[in-house]
């Protein structure tokens, strides 16, 4: 287009090359790609090596915490003596720091009895939150039950679900014994057989089937064995 | 050796300048005047010469914002326009609102959990007009997700949402779920009992979809729990992320709204032409089959029009088929004046 007086003048046109007909149209003899379509792809693939260079960190950064546990905390919440193995004491602790007091939790703590219990532990630590959709429940003495105020989720003594609409047991915390106190450590949830397995947020499901359409997540601790 | 290509009609830039020149050498005489023109012709900076004389010419002759206008508030509607077709423009709105007062509620939120309660505490019973403010983008966000369903109803019910514009209604859910987004993440900023705990609900609902549930909650709270950076991240998704989305699709959702034209009612009846095709009924091959059915009351059945040309004989190289000939000739004639006949017919 440059040289535009040759086309101006007809009587000046140059003699015109005609190249061999190429098959498919626009591609040289024994060629696979036009010069146009390497361009293409190598301006396309340099764009996305270079964007992924910044993306693939950024993402990375963001779900990290998915993959990050942390500190384990244990808290004493009692002398030893101040739990007896047929009724519960509430407690209240810190269990995620650094948010005030909305970071507090309750629990009810308890000795292990060979006669309330199935597989009786030391102590048992027995979380407040519903396993319906996280509400406080309450432990009533009269009837030996947990009961939740929201949607009418009821426990036994032992914190396995017997009526209302959650869909396993209560939590529990670990405990342990140390310098005469009772220590509550990271949650844990139990299958309705109440085996140990890792924390799950209110209306998961646990056990069977359920382990892998609510798979357990890296960030809670591994249950204690028993 | 040397390819002739086909010579494009280019826009000369001499005869422009040579005919600018000589008008307003005509128009104002004045040897000093010409002489400066001259100079400024020889120096390259002549461009006012070909764009009017005021600033909107000169913008407009770069911008083509008069194209613009004419493509946004100057556009053909259907017969029988009524004003639930502003619920959409009240919706934009209101996020306009959203986003100006929420830059300036950002002047004074912190958003740390120690700090962030009492901000918003300050805020609302100290700053001056801080109360208003806030309550404009508190109820606001309501106002918003109402606008959205009425406007979405309003699609539903006047059928808008058919072809061609299934796409702007695959835009509009997503902008729909990018709102209520929205709405969740800012209600946990003012970090009282309220918003922590409806967070917490919101978090366990989404962790009970199987499979990815628990995971996506991990991801929004940052971790197993509600915590400290769970706000901070709420902030960031709240502030940065899902408004710069929200606005790109909105973007998007006008410039299809601007190119497809609008709906008409479904109780304003099409009369189309005897003989007309149906969009189904053309042929293949043929490059704009909007070119086939004429607008309704339209005189551009019987104008050619220059982009007609290149239809009548074939295209010699695909890539010069896709070129800007091609997509001027598909929409130019159908554009403003085919939209009420289209609509009619789709939805009686």
């Amino acid at each position: 287009m440059s040289d535009s007086k040759n086309n101006n003048s007809p009587a000046e046109e140059p003699p015109r090359v005609t190249l061999p007909e190429a098959e498919p149209r626009g591609y040289f003899e024994g060629e696979s790609m036009t010069r146009r379509k390497v361009f293409t792809a190598a301006s396309l693939a340099l764009g996305g090596v270079a964007s992924m260079a910044v993306v693939l960190p950024v993402v990375g950064f963001a779900v990290a915490p998915l993959f990050e546990r942390g500190r384990e905390r244990w808290v004493a919440v009692g002398r030893l003596d101040d739990f007896k193995p047929d009724t519960y004491k509430q407690v209240v602790f810190t269990e995620t720091p650094g948010i005030g007091e909305v970071g507090k939790t309750t629990a009810y703590v308890r000795q292990g009895s060979a006669e309330f219990d199935e597989d009786p532990g030391e102590y048992l630590a027995i979380s407040t939150r519903c396993a319906h959709l996280g509400c406080p429940v309450r432990f009533v003495q009269a009837a030996k039950n947990f009961i939740c105020p929201c949607h009418g989720g009821v426990y036994d003594f032992e914190g396995k679900r017997i009526g209302g609409p959650p869909v396993r047991p209560l939590d529990r915390f670990q405990t342990r014994i140390r310098n005469n106190h009772v220590e509550v450590g990271p949650r844990y949830s139990v299958t309705n057989q109440l085996k140990a397995v890792r924390a799950r947020d209110p209306g998961e499901f646990t056990g069977g089937i359920w382990e892998y359409l609510y798979p357990p997540r890296p960030s809670t601790y591994p249950p204690p064995s028993n | 050796m040397k390819l002739s290509l086909p010579k494009r009609k280019s826009k000369q830039a001499e005869p422009a300048v040579a005919d600018g020149d000589a008008e307003a050498a005509a128009a104002e005489p004045g040897p000093s005047r010409s002489e400066k023109r001259a100079r400024k012709i020889a120096a390259g900076k002549h461009h006012s010469a070909e764009g009017g004389k005021d600033v909107a010419g000169w913008v407009d002759s770069r911008t083509n914002s008069t194209g613009i206008y004419t493509a946004l508030l100057a556009r053909h509607v259907p017969k029988g326009t009524n004003w639930f077709y502003t619920l959409g423009s009240a919706t934009m709105f209101i996020f306009a609102m959203q986003a100006i007062t929420g830059v300036f509620l950002a002047m004074y939120y912190t958003p740390s959990t120690t700090q962030a309660y009492a901000s918003i505490t300050h805020l609302t019973n100290d700053v001056f007009m801080g109360e208003f403010v806030r309550g404009m983008h508190k109820w606001g966000s309501s106002l918003m997700i109402i606008l959205i369903f009425l406007h979405m109803g309003r699609t539903f019910f006047f059928g808008a949402y058919k072809y061609p514009r299934e796409l702007n209604w695959v835009i509009g859910v997503v902008l729909l779920v990018l709102t209520t987004v929205m709405g969740l993440t800012g209600y946990l900023l003012p970090f009282d009992q309220r918003s922590l705990w409806a967070t917490v609900v919101a978090n366990n609902i989404t962790a009970s979809g199987p499979v990815v549930g628990p995971y996506l909650a991990d991801f929004l709270r940052a971790g197993p729990e509600v915590g400290a950076t769970t706000l901070s991240r709420f902030y960031a998704l709240h502030m940065m992320l899902i408004p710069g989305l929200i606005a790109a699709l909105i973007g998007a959702h006008l410039f299809l709204v601007v190119k497809l034209g609008t709906t008409a009612p479904p109780w304003v009846k099409a009369t189309r032409p005897k003989g007309a095709l149906g969009e189904e009924t053309v042929p293949a091959g043929v490059p704009s089959p909007d070119d086939a059915e004429v607008p309704v009351g339209q005189a551009a059945a019987s104008e050619p029009t220059p982009e007609e040309t290149p239809v009548s004989e074939p295209a010699a190289d695909p890539a010069d088929a896709g070129g800007p000939d091609a997509g001027n000739a598909g929409e130019e004639p159908a554009d403003p004046g085919a939209e009420p006949a289209d609509d009619g017919e789709a939805s009686a």
